[in-house]
């Protein structure tokens, strides 16, 4: 596992000496701190829009980022050769493989740390009278979307085996589009008694097959503080569990396309 | 050295149904906790609307367009501000305010030029309360609301806003003085009963919270008006024989609702003009200030039933109402005995289209829906209340309500075809003319009678 390790620290190193993925941090930062500038609006809208907005931006600059740093990861090293000198090595592909996207989800954590410090800054600054429960809270969301954006970056680097990287950075958009916004569409489909049962199964399977990412989508518990949360630390081991599993199914499925690529 | 590919794929395979698994037990919790819609997706949103409510920025776009329709409140610019409510609550179903604010918005401020609210928005309204409730089913708010427009704004099928104030009532958080209202829907519904028995619970609760708290001014003032409550309950439900009622003994006893009061009503309608009606009538209650319910609707409305319409239409939130219906409902004022008004429908053809043959005029008085001084002598029900001609027990079943019913066409109403140069008036059976135009300011104050020698006055 050395090999893996030391092949993910190298890739970490690179992603964050890439300018691209700098400037989309920088800008993700920028919105964060022009936050507060919203707070023109009515006191009682306040806190949702302050939280929405920087959650918002927190998702969208990490969903760009981790598609960005991963659709590169594969078809640079082939570019520059590098693979060649790497494979030569006893190092067989799947420690590439892995290790590669182990650096991306590394890289894509330091980005996403600094982001959320923002954030609980900026937070703190507009919301002096919020407890340190009410930032813990909100430090909830960008911890379950850096889930998702491994579920992300793991799709991206799936794709990167057999794509080229345009074709890739917009399949993989597709995917985590499809995933976020039709996911409960699909499932409430295939639970609906009236439909004929080809419907229910074409559903199902969609709902099966492409990762869910909406249900990583929990802001909506944060900003929006009535509703009282079931069962919520059960819930949150499910999805962790279920990004596991499926990082795993991205992963193992790109090994096997990689394994018997030509390079 | 190559991978072992049968074993990968079985690990491929194994993973997938894992997470398929989890994924599916994973759901309902993701639904009750996190789904911004409990029953929709968000197919009512456009591409760029999506894709708004994809990157996370539903709250934040949802809040600023609230505060931009506080503009158009401002600017009177009320049907700009429809969509935007919509919009609002697709975008982020958690914007209590904004489906309270819209439901009173659709079903109160769309008025003609005389301020009649268009009715026909009401079931709007009702859609958007339940969708609302439904999203935040957490809170009293939006079941209380929803029970409030029945309460107050449709003034009718008292069960329903029981119906909403109950599930209200659940709710952890509903405030202490909006569980007493049930008590008042209870009665309106003629439950007395659970009336009773409500304000029972609740006085025992507040009894508790006074014990506990002495010097607590609010917990003091809960306790000593759910006490005065309770006790004009109990003395009018004793006064009006309602115990009796239900004892089987009325007939024997001396209530304040015997003899039934006669309340000579009678009624006329002259098309004075296209779309202008005169309404003129008698209602023989001295106290000023009885509102007579009138109606004026599409004959064959599939929608329409005795004075009012179907309200609830399904969970659908359509913001634009039927626009081929007409539906006119207005209060007639009562003072010295008469009512007079002329309705003026013709500056408001969008809200009056017209546009079928037949209408109906209905006249429609409910005691349930009047003041205590007067329930004090017609009964909760109408048990102390009669009319020769127009006393009716089939339109509300267990109530005894006044209802009259004309008829007119089209051409009558617009003043067309024959009716171009004739003056149609239609009237109820022994109408009495009063002469009254209501112009004058002087209220006849009746003698200091008893009961037993009350007349018309026709």
């Amino acid at each position: 596992m050395n090999a893996v390790f030391s092949i993910a620290k190298t890739t970490i190193g690179e992603a964050i000496r890439r300018r691209v993925l700098l400037v989309i941090l920088l800008i993700g930062v920028l919105f964060l701190v022009i936050a507060p500038g919203l707070s023109v609006l009515s006191a009682r809208q306040n806190y949702t829009v302050l939280t929405s907005f920087t959650l918002g931006v927190i998702q969208l600059t990490s969903a760009v980022i981790a598609i960005v740093l991963t659709v590169y990861l594969l078809p640079n090293e082939v570019e520059r050769r590098t693979i060649y000198t790497i494979l030569s090595k006893p190092v067989y592909r799947w420690h590439f493989l892995l290790g590669k996207y182990l650096g991306a989800v590394g890289a894509l954590g330091m980005m996403m740390l600094l982001m959320s410090t923002v954030l609980v800054l900026v937070f703190k600054i507009m919301q002096r009278e919020a407890s340190m429960e009410d930032v813990s809270r909100l430090a909830t969301a960008p911890f379950f979307f850096f889930v998702q954006m491994s579920l992300l970056a793991a799709v991206a680097m799936f794709f990167s085996t057999f794509v080229s990287p345009i074709v890739n950075f917009f399949l993989s958009g597709g995917v985590y589009l499809v995933g976020t916004l039709f996911s409960p569409v699909f499932q409430d489909l295939s639970e609906n008694k009236t439909l004929a049962a080809p419907v229910k199964g074409a559903a199902t399977l969609i709902h099966t097959v492409v990762p869910n990412f909406a249900q990583y989508n929990i802001q909506g518990g944060i900003i929006n503080q009535g509703p009282e949360l079931r069962s919520v630390e059960l819930y949150y081991a499910q999805i962790v569990l279920y990004a596991v599993f499926y990082i795993a199914v991205f992963l193992i499925a790109g090994m096997m396309i990689f394994d018997r690529k030509e390079v | 050295m190559k991978l072992n590919r049968t074993a990968m794929s079985i690990a491929l395979v194994a993973c997938l149904t894992v997470a398929g698994g989890i994924n599916r037990w994973a759901y309902p919790l993701w639904r009750v906790n996190f789904s911004p819609r409990k029953n929709s997706d968000l197919r009512g949103l456009s591409g760029d609307q999506l894709l708004i409510a994809l990157a996370g920025f539903r709250e934040m776009v949802a809040g600023i367009l609230w505060v931009r329709a506080d503009t158009f409140f401002d600017e009177g610019n009320y049907d700009a501000i429809l969509p935007i409510i919509r919009l609002v609550t697709m975008l982020d179903p958690k914007q209590i305010d904004v489906y309270a604010t819209g439901m009173w918005h659709i079903a109160y401020n769309f008025t003609d030029e005389q301020n009649r609210s268009d009715r026909r928005y009401i079931p709007s309204a009702l859609a958007l309360g339940a969708e609302g409730s439904q999203n935040n089913d957490y809170t009293y708010e939006l079941y209380f609301e929803t029970g409030w427009l029945w309460y107050h704004k449709i003034d009718d099928d008292y069960d329903k806003a029981v119906s909403w104030w109950e599930k209200a009532s659940t709710k952890k958080d509903i405030q202490t003085a909006r569980r007493n209202i049930l008590s008042m829907a209870y009665l309106r519904s003629g439950d007395f009963d659970k009336a009773i028995a409500h304000y029972e619970e609740l006085l025992g609760e507040a009894e508790t919270a006074f014990q506990k708290t002495p010097n607590d001014f609010a917990a003091r003032q809960q306790r000593d008006t759910l006490e005065t409550n309770l006790d004009n309950v109990l003395v009018r439900l004793a006064q009006r024989g309602n115990f009796a009622l239900k004892g089987g003994y009325y007939d024997q006893g001396d209530y304040d609702t015997k003899p039934p009061y006669d309340v000579g009503f009678s009624a006329r309608v002259t098309v004075e003009d296209s779309k202008v009606l005169r309404v003129e009538g008698t209602w023989g209650v001295q106290p000023v200030g009885t509102r007579i319910r009138i109606v004026l609707r599409d004959a064959d409305d599939p929608n329409g039933r005795p004075a009012e319409m179907v309200w609830e239409r399904g969970d659908k939130v359509d913001l634009d109402p039927d626009r081929e219906a007409t539906f006119m409902q207005d209060g007639l004022f009562v003072k010295n005995q008469a009512f007079y008004r002329r309705i003026d429908m013709s500056r408001d053809p969008t809200m009056y289209p017209f546009t079928t043959d037949k209408y109906v005029v209905e006249f429609y008085y409910n005691i349930r829906s009047g003041p205590p001084h007067l329930q004090d002598r017609f009964g909760y029900s109408g048990e102390g209340m009669t009319d020769a001609r127009y006393m009716n027990t089939e339109v509300r079943p267990g109530q005894r309500v006044i209802y009259a019913k004309l008829e007119l066409t089209r051409d009558q109403l617009l003043r067309q075809g024959e009716w171009a140069t004739k003056v149609p008036v239609v009237q109820t059976d022994g109408f009495v003319t009063t002469g009254t135009n209501q112009s004058t300011d002087v209220i006849k104050i009746p003698t200091l009678r008893s009961d037993r020698e009350e007349t018309t006055g026709n």
